[in-house]
C-alpha cells in the first residue's frame, strides 16, 4: 500500500512520530489526548469518515449523549437541511468509491476474533465493550452471510492468556449465531493473547484451497496481550500463509497491531464511539477488492470450479433416502449429475463429488461485480428540451421550481431533485436514487 | 384482513407471444381481449375488498416498460368521459385508464420492426421503486398514530406470457433479492407458454404462488382463487405451491441455461464449457485445470438447452378447484 497523507482534522495533528507532545502538553491538554488516536484512524478511510469525525465526540468525552445537537433547525425552524445533508453524504460517499474495482475475492474464510478478556467489562461504551461487542458480532454474522453466500466463518475467543475455539468455521449462519448466542458462556476474565488466538484461526484456515480467501477479524479491547513467543514470528507466518489480519481495537492503537495489519494487508481502526465501532466493523463486510499483483507474490491463485445447480423437490414429493443422513425425507435436492438427494445446499455431493449449489446463492454477489453506475444530479433544464414530469422509477411528480433550500453542502445535489442516468437519460427522484444504487443494484430505465 | 393491501400487477403485453396465444390449439388459447377483460375483473375485485387497498399496474411492452395505472394518480389520463350511474366511479376509471394507455401503446408499435425483448425487468424495478415509496410514506405518517409500522401488506402480481430472456438474468435476480429486503411477495401466473425458471425462482425466493394456468377459458377463476387473498391470509387457505424449483443458471458465455457450470473462483462467472480466461474479470485460469475438466466433461452431462421440458409430477393444485 503506498503511503497515504494522514488526515488532517480539528483535533488531529500529523506531523509527530512521538506519543507525548513536550510544548503542547500544558496549553493544550485536549489536543494531545487525541493525538494517539488521532493516528490510529484508518488512513484508507480517510475520505468516508470526514464528514463524521468532526461531528461526534469520543466516548469517553461525552458526559451526556445529547443526540438532538447533531440535528440544526434552519432558518425556518424546519430539519429539512440537516436531512438534506445526510442525503448529500451517502451521495458523496458513493460517487467516490471506485467505479472499476471488479475482481474481488468472492469465497471467503473468516475467523472472527473476540477479546474475551477482563478489559471488556470497561463502561466507556455503553452498556459495556463486551455487551456491545456481542451485538455487533451478531450483527455482523447475519449481514456477512448475507452478503458473502458461499464464505465460512469461525469463532475463536481470547480469554484467561489462551485461544479459545468458541464456533467451528461454518458456512451456515445459524450454527455460528448459535455459538455467540449465550452470554454466560463467554464472560470475559484474565487477559488476551494475541500470539495464541492467531496461531489458533491460523491452524483452522490452514486446509482451505488456495482459491479461497483467508481473513481474521479481531475485536480487541485489551492494551496488553500475553503471549508464550515471539507474535512476530507468527506475524511472518501468517505473510507467508497469505492471511489477511484486520483488527477493531477499542481502547487505543498499538504498534503490534497496526503491524499485523499492515504487514498482512489488513485494516486497522480504532474505534471513537459505539457509531463508529460499528462502521469499522462493517467495512469488513463487503469483499475485499483482489489486488491485480499481491505483493506476496502471485496471489491467490485463481481456479475455474465445476458446479452443479440442483433441482428443488417439494415438500410433497414421495420420501426417499437421502444420501448424507440415510433419513427418510420428501423435499431435498437433486445434484445434477448422479441424481442422488440431498438435504442441503450449498454442499458437496457425497456421491459424485460435485459441490452443488443453488444458482440464487452465486447471484447474490454479483452486484458486487456489476454495479449501477452513480446516476449525475441535473443542475440545469435548459439543455433537456422536454423534461419528463414524473421520476422513472417510482413515477412521482418533480418539482417544477428549483428549490432553494439545500443544506450547507448542497454539493452533489439536484436543485430540481433530478438524477439522470447516464445509460439511459432517464430521470430519477432522490429515494429512487438511493434505493436503485443501495438496494435494487439495477436501473429501471436500462435494466442494467 | 384489518390491514389494507396494496398489489402491484405487471403484465406482459408482447404482442408475437400473444399471437401465438390465440392462435393456439392444443391447449385451448387466449385471445388479449378475452384476457384484458378477466384482469379487470380481477383488478375490480382488488380495490373492492378493502376501501384502503391500492394497486398499480404495469405493462411491459416491447423495450419498454410503462406505468398503466396507479390508484395514488400518477398514471392518469385526463378522462373526462360522462359519469355512468350504473356504474362504481373507482372501477371506471380504472378500465378506462388501463385500457386506453394499452390502446395508446399498441397504436404507436411499428409492425415492421423486429420485436425488442419485453421490459420485465423495468416494470420490476419500478414497482418496487415504487413500493419502495409507498412504504416509506406511509411508515413517516403512521409513526404519530397508534404505532402501526406496516400498514400495508405489498405484492407483486406477474401475468407472463413470455419466454425466459437469459440476458435477464442478473438483473431479476437483483430484484428479486430487493423484494425480499422489502418483504415484498412475488406471485406469478403463467397464462401461455413452458414455464419460466427465473420467474419460479422468484416465487420460490419471496414465498409467492407461482401458478401454471392448465385452462385458459378459467383465468379468472385462477386468479381470485390464488392471486386476490393478501399473503396473511395464504396461510389459512392453501394456495397452490410450486412442486419442483428449477435452480439452473443462465451462463455468461452463451447465455445458455445450464445444470452444471464452471464458475470462476474469483467473480463466479458461470460458463458452460471450460475456458482459458475469464471474461468477466480477465483471470487467468491455470492450464492443468482446464486439462482436467476437459478430460472429465465427457462424463458429464451436456449443458441441455434452454426449454428442455423435465418430467412433471402431478401439479399440486389442492386448493384449487378443477374448473369446469
Amino acid at each position: 500500500m503506498p503511503p497515504a497523507g494522514r488526515r488532517i482534522g480539528d483535533d488531529f495533528v500529523d506531523d509527530s512520530d512521538s506519543d507525548v507532545s513536550i510544548t503542547g502538553l500544558d496549553e493544550e491538554p485536549s489536543r494531545s489526548k487525541a493525538k494517539g488516536k488521532g493516528k490510529a484512524i484508518d488512513r484508507k478511510k480517510k475520505d468516508q469518515g470526514k464528514g463524521k469525525a468532526k461531528d461526534q465526540a469520543y466516548a469517553w468525552e461525552a458526559t451526556y449523549t445529547r443526540s438532538w445537537d447533531t440535528v440544526q433547525e434552519d432558518e425556518a425552524g424546519r430539519l429539512e437541511g440537516a436531512v438534506q445533508d445526510l442525503i448529500a453524504r451517502g451521495r458523496r460517499r458513493r460517487l467516490l468509491a471506485p467505479a472499476a474495482a471488479i475482481r474481488r475475492t468472492i469465497i471467503r474464510h473468516l475467523v472472527l476474533v473476540l477479546d474475551l478478556s477482563s478489559a471488556m467489562m470497561d463502561r466507556d461504551m455503553r452498556p459495556t465493550r463486551f455487551d456491545l461487542m456481542l451485538q455487533y458480532a451478531r450483527e455482523f454474522v447475519t449481514e456477512w452471510f448475507d452478503q458473502n453466500p458461499l464464505g465460512q466463518i469461525g469463532i475463536v475467543g481470547m480469554r484467561g492468556g489462551l485461544g479459545e475455539r468458541i464456533g467451528e468455521m461454518s458456512g451456515n449462519p445459524q450454527d455460528v449465531l448459535k455459538a455467540i448466542l449465550e452470554r454466560h458462556k463467554l464472560l470475559p476474565n484474565g487477559e488476551p493473547s494475541l500470539q495464541n488466538a492467531v496461531e489458533m484461526a491460523r491452524s483452522s484456515m490452514s486446509h482451505l484451497p488456495t482459491h479461497s480467501s483467508r481473513e481474521i477479524v479481531v475485536i480487541f479491547g485489551s492494551l496488553t496481550t500475553c503471549d508464550p513467543g515471539n507474535i512476530h514470528d507468527t506475524l511472518d507466518e501468517c505473510v507467508k500463509d497469505r492471511i489477511r489480519i484486520s483488527i477493531v481495537a477499542l481502547a487505543a492503537e498499538m504498534k503490534v497491531c497496526r503491524e499485523l495489519c499492515d504487514k498482512t494487508g489488513g485494516q486497522f481502526g480504532v474505534a471513537m464511539n459505539e457509531g463508529h465501532f460499528k462502521d469499522l466493523l462493517f467495512e469488513l463486510i463487503p469483499p475485499p477488492a483482489q489486488r491485480a499483483v499481491a505483493r506476496t507474490g502471485g496471489g491467490p491463485a485463481a481456479d475455474l470450479m465445476i458446479m452443479g445447480f440442483p433441482m428443488r423437490l417439494p415438500d410433497t414429493s414421495p420420501p426417499s433416502l437421502c444420501v448424507c443422513h440415510s433419513q427418510m425425507k420428501s423435499e431435498g435436492f437433486l445434484c445434477p449429475r448422479c441424481l442422488a438427494k440431498v438435504c442441503d445446499v450449498p454442499t458437496d455431493c457425497d456421491i459424485c463429488g460435485l459441490m452443488i449449489v443453488s444458482s440464487p446463492h452465486l447471484a447474490r454477489s454479483y452486484h458486487h461485480l456489476f454495479p449501477v453506475k452513480p446516476y449525475s444530479a441535473v443542475m440545469t433544464l435548459d439543455d433537456t428540451p422536454e423534461p419528463s414530469k414524473r421520476c422513472h422509477g417510482c413515477a412521482v411528480a418533480f418539482k417544477e421550481m428549483p428549490s432553494t433550500m439545500l443544506g450547507a453542502s448542497g454539493e452533489g445535489m439536484s436543485f430540481y431533485g433530478r438524477y439522470r442516468c447516464s445509460e439511459c437519460h432517464n430521470d430519477f427522484c432522490t429515494d429512487c436514487d438511493v434505493f436503485v444504487h443501495d438496494v435494487v443494484h439495477c436501473c429501471p430505465g436500462c435494466g442494467k | 384482513m384489518d390491514k389494507p393491501s396494496h398489489l402491484s400487477v405487471i403484465v406482459d403485453l408482447s404482442p408475437t407471444q400473444w399471437a401465438f396465444c390465440a392462435q393456439s390449439t392444443a391447449p385451448p388459447g387466449l385471445p388479449l381481449q378475452t384476457f384484458l377483460s378477466q384482469l379487470l375483473a380481477f383488478l375490480n375485485a382488488h380495490i373492492a375488498c378493502k376501501d384502503e387497498n391500492t394497486l398499480a399496474v404495469f405493462g411491459a411492452f416491447p423495450g419498454q416498460s410503462v406505468m398503466l395505472y396507479s390508484s395514488t394518480g400518477e398514471a392518469m389520463t385526463s378522462t373526462t368521459e360522462a359519469t355512468d350511474p350504473n356504474t362504481y366511479r373507482p372501477f371506471k376509471t380504472l378500465d378506462s385508464t388501463v385500457m386506453s394507455s394499452i390502446a395508446e401503446r399498441f397504436n404507436s408499435y411499428d409492425v415492421t420492426e423486429e420485436e425488442e425483448p419485453i421490459g420485465l425487468v423495468g416494470c420490476l424495478t419500478k414497482a418496487l421503486c415504487y413500493i419502495n415509496r409507498t412504504i416509506s410514506v406511509v411508515s413517516a405518517s403512521a409513526q404519530g398514530t397508534e404505532g402501526a409500522t406496516r400498514s400495508i401488506d405489498p405484492r407483486i402480481l406477474v401475468l407472463s406470457v413470455s419466454p425466459d430472456q437469459s440476458s435477464t438474468y442478473i438483473p431479476i435476480m437483483n430484484s428479486i433479492f430487493s423484494a425480499q429486503k422489502l418483504k415484498v411477495t412475488i406471485d406469478v401466473c403463467k397464462v401461455f407458454g413452458a414455464d419460466n425458471v427465473f420467474l419460479q425462482q422468484a416465487a420460490h425466493l419471496t414465498g409467492g404462488a407461482y401458478v401454471q394456468i392448465e385452462r385458459t377459458d378459467a383465468l379468472l377463476q385462477y386468479m381470485m382463487m390464488s392471486f386476490l387473498p393478501p399473503p396473511a391470509i395464504r396461510q389459512l387457505i392453501s394456495v397452490p405451491t410450486q412442486d419442483r424449483v428449477d435452480f439452473r443458471a443462465a451462463c455468461f458465455c452463451h447465455k445458455r441455461i445450464v445444470e452444471i457450470g464452471f464458475v470462476c473462483s474469483v467473480c463466479l462467472s458461470i460458463f458452460c464449457q471450460p475456458v482459458p480466461v475469464c471474461s468477466t474479470c480477465r483471470t487467468k485460469f491455470p492450464i492443468k485445470t482446464l486439462q482436467r475438466l476437459n478430460a472429465s466433461r465427457p462424463l458429464a452431462t451436456t449443458p441441455s438447452t434452454p426449454g428442455t421440458p423435465r418430467p412433471l409430477t402431478q401439479k399440486n393444485g389442492a386448493a384449487l378447484p378443477r374448473p369446469g
